[in-house]
């Protein structure tokens, strides 16, 4: 009991001191919660004084998003890095000079100034600016990254539709531009730029087949191009590892090798006759059995016997293309790109192919031997069987808990259950659901 | 991180206890306004709204909003360990688990402390629009109840017409009927016997008795009541607490087929 209550408090008596610390006047009153609260951005550095957030449509679902325009540098997108739900925070916001070096950190230093002069014209009226210290609830942080223009014209130049075959005519940059606008009006607007324009018809040749038509030059998308060009981003996004949630969650168990030993003897000629195409390793140790620790080393070294480093690159790089597909490139462009790349032989997945298919194998063996061990350990050991048990141990669990809550259940309420609601409506009739409050 | 202190227990064991009957599991939603709760009973035909404002505790604190699951029944239990007369305060974390609340006795300098563990309820919240109502009754809250209590001896509904001649209760049972009139009345001694009546145009509604029985539980908590009625809209019935607080009960009309 003395932990819940002490912990708040000390809580408390640290929120209440930090206006104090960083404002001149300590009996100063924080201003009440609004409830859209400011949010917190990283924007690039020396952006031009035209940058702007714009809203456009996301290539992969054409879903209006926003996206942060500078006519000098090109669009980029926002990521939103948010707390944990379990975890909440928030931020304080302070400017250099208020804040008197105590949680000087250069990125945060960058992130304030821009805030603060966002903030700065509409609080001028005495009112506490975000420059004296600012707390906000919401925990997120928008951080633009560059986002390469390619994306944002890909929509234009693919077909409306999967069945439609790949546009075979080469149109003038005007036409290309012409499908563009017609679905966002702002990227019109935004096309206005000279420099824009520009950035575009240079992007353009990256990944267009383009001819010269008298003074015009016309272009057609090229899905060599546009592949080698995405397969390039893939290497250079895996150069330094893919983030570890991603590792954790298509790379590691992917590549997992099955344990294949049991402590068993009887199991363990199985196991051999059944990997005979392992290598020689396996088979030195089960010439040995005598001793347990050469048992615990053959366990041990298994798993890493079949990873050679280029099947991991090989996958990684297939993870990464994969998200960029799915992230990045409009739909109706997704079959032709994964047939070429099937056919392709730069980067070849054959070899990576081959290892999960056996991989597979071995993960089917593997569960093939376990629960042959299974049975001879339990006798009963069918799968079914199990299942049934659990069923019923459910069913059993959900029964009690019922009862319970019916003997739970005040005498008021067991008779508000027995009245006649007929000829009443629910209330939902009257009033209009609102949706539960986004948390 | 959450903490009310509630001058007087008595309060929210009150408030609990008109509602758990109808409600058993509900969200307390906390924010920096106060507590607030909507629930709708099983069948859906009836609909609790409660608001605290932050006025009503000293002192009230509230960072982040909070949903607070809680099972009447538990909270019942809890809040018998407390005296009428204690301090209540409610505490809890931003993410919380369980709800702690400390009791204290002015009197005693005894401090008893609970903790309820929290559930995770998906419930629907209805928009409730701020609505004109045809007639608008003021009544003692205790008058309300016994009307409420007599005729439910009676019938499973009742009729409340209001007219420019007052506000007539009536029902039909199966061993009689009754009725009970009452007169728009101003009682300069006392005015917490004063009868309004505040009327845009006729109205006439059926509801079922069982349910405004159980809303009277919440008599205690203030001396009037409010009875807004409109045709074909649910009914409000309406608890003033202090400071802008209340306690308010919606129920759906019974409209055509009566048996």
């Amino acid at each position: 009991m003395a932990i819940t209550r002490s912990k708040p408090s000390s809580k408390a008596s640290n929120n209440k001191s930090e206006p104090d610390t960083f404002t001149p006047t300590p009996a100063q009153i924080l201003p009440a919660s609004v409830s859209n609260p400011p949010k917190l951005f990283v924007l690039p550095k020396d952006t031009s004084t035209e940058a702007r957030i714009v809203t456009l449509n996301n290539p992969a679902n054409s879903n209006p998003s926003r996206y942060l325009f500078c006519p000098e540098k090109g669009f980029y997108e926002f990521t939103k890095i948010a707390a944990p739900k379990k975890t909440p925070r928030s931020w304080l916001i302070t400017s250099s000079q208020s804040r008197d070096g105590v949680f000087k950190t250069p990125d945060s230093e960058e992130c304030t100034a821009q805030e603060t002069d966002k903030r700065r014209t509409p609080t001028t009226d005495g009112e506490t600016t975000i420059s004296d210290g600012y707390i906000t609830s919401s925990p997120d942080l928008f951080v633009a990254t560059p986002l390469d223009i390619l994306f944002l014209i890909l929509p234009a130049l693919s077909p409306q539709s999967p069945k439609q075959a790949l546009n075979e005519h080469f149109l003038s940059m005007e036409d290309h531009l012409d499908v563009l606008t017609t679905a966002s009006r702002r990227l019109k607007h935004l096309l206005r730029d000279v420099r824009l324009e520009a950035m575009i018809s240079k992007r353009m040749e990256a990944f267009c087949d383009s001819v010269d038509a008298g003074d015009e030059k016309m272009y057609r998308l090229s899905v060599k191009k546009l592949l080698s060009i995405l397969v390039q981003k893939a290497e250079r996004m895996i150069k330094n590892g893919l983030p570890v949630s991603m590792e954790d969650k298509f790379i590691r168990p992917a590549l997992e090798v099955p344990v294949m030993s049991v402590k068993r003897e009887e199991s363990r000629i199985s196991i051999v006759s059944a990997t005979v195409s392992e290598s020689t390793e396996a088979q030195e140790t089960t010439a040995t059995p005598s001793s347990t620790s050469s048992d615990s080393q053959a366990t041990a070294a298994s798993p890493s016997l079949f990873t050679p480093p280029e099947i991991s690159h090989l996958l990684r790089l297939r993870t990464a293309l994969t998200y960029l597909f799915s992230s990045y490139i409009p739909a109706p462009l997704h079959k032709p790109l994964k047939d070429l790349l099937s056919s392709s032989n730069s980067p070849s997945f054959t070899p990576l192919d081959t290892h999960l298919a056996h991989l597979a194998k071995l993960r089917a063996e593997a569960t093939v031997l376990r629960s042959l061990s299974d049975n001879i350990s339990r006798k009963r050991g069918f799968e079914d069987e199990d299942e049934k048990a659990a069923e019923r141990e459910e069913k059993k669990l959900r029964k009690e808990e019922e009862d319970k809550k019916r003997k739970m259940e005040t005498r008021g309420a067991k008779m508000l259950k027995k009245v006649d609601t007929s000829g009443m409506k629910k209330l939902s009739a009257f009033f209009t659901r609102v949706p539960a409050k986004g948390k | 991180m959450l903490e009310a202190r509630l001058e007087q227990a008595n309060l929210l064991k009150k408030v609990v206890d008109a509602i758990k009957d109808l409600v058993q599991d509900c969200n307390f939603d906390c924010n920096d306004s106060g507590i607030a709760l909507q629930a709708m009973d099983n069948s859906h035909v009836a609909l609790v709204s409660m608001m605290l404002k932050s006025e009503s505790f000293s002192p009230f604190r509230c960072d982040r909003n909070i949903a607070l699951g809680i099972n009447l029944g538990s909270l019942t239990k809890v809040l018998r360990c407390a005296q009428n007369e204690d301090i209540l305060t409610l505490k809890a974390e931003d993410a919380p688990d369980v709800v702690n609340l400390v009791f204290e006795s002015a009197e005693t300098d005894r401090i008893s402390e609970y903790d309820i563990k929290l559930m995770d309820i998906d419930q629907e919240h209805l928009g409730i629009p701020e609505t004109e109502y045809a007639a608008t009754i003021t009544m003692p809250s205790a008058e309300f109840q016994r009307i409420c209590r007599d005729l439910s001896a009676l019938s499973e509904s009742v009729s409340i017409e209001c007219s420019k001649e007052g506000v007539k209760f009536n029902c039909q049972g199966d061993i009689g009927s009754g009725s009970i009139h009452l007169r728009q009345h101003t009682n300069v001694d006392k005015p917490e016997l004063n009868v309004e009546i505040d009327l845009t145009e006729p109205v006439s509604l059926t509801f079922s008795l069982k349910y405004l029985v159980n809303f009277c539980k919440a008599s205690g908590l203030s001396n009037q009541v409010k009875l807004c009625l409109s045709n074909e809209v649910p009914l409000l019935v309406e608890y003033a607490l202090a400071s802008n607080s209340y306690l308010r009960f919606y129920l759906a009309p019974k409209i055509g087929d009566e048996e």
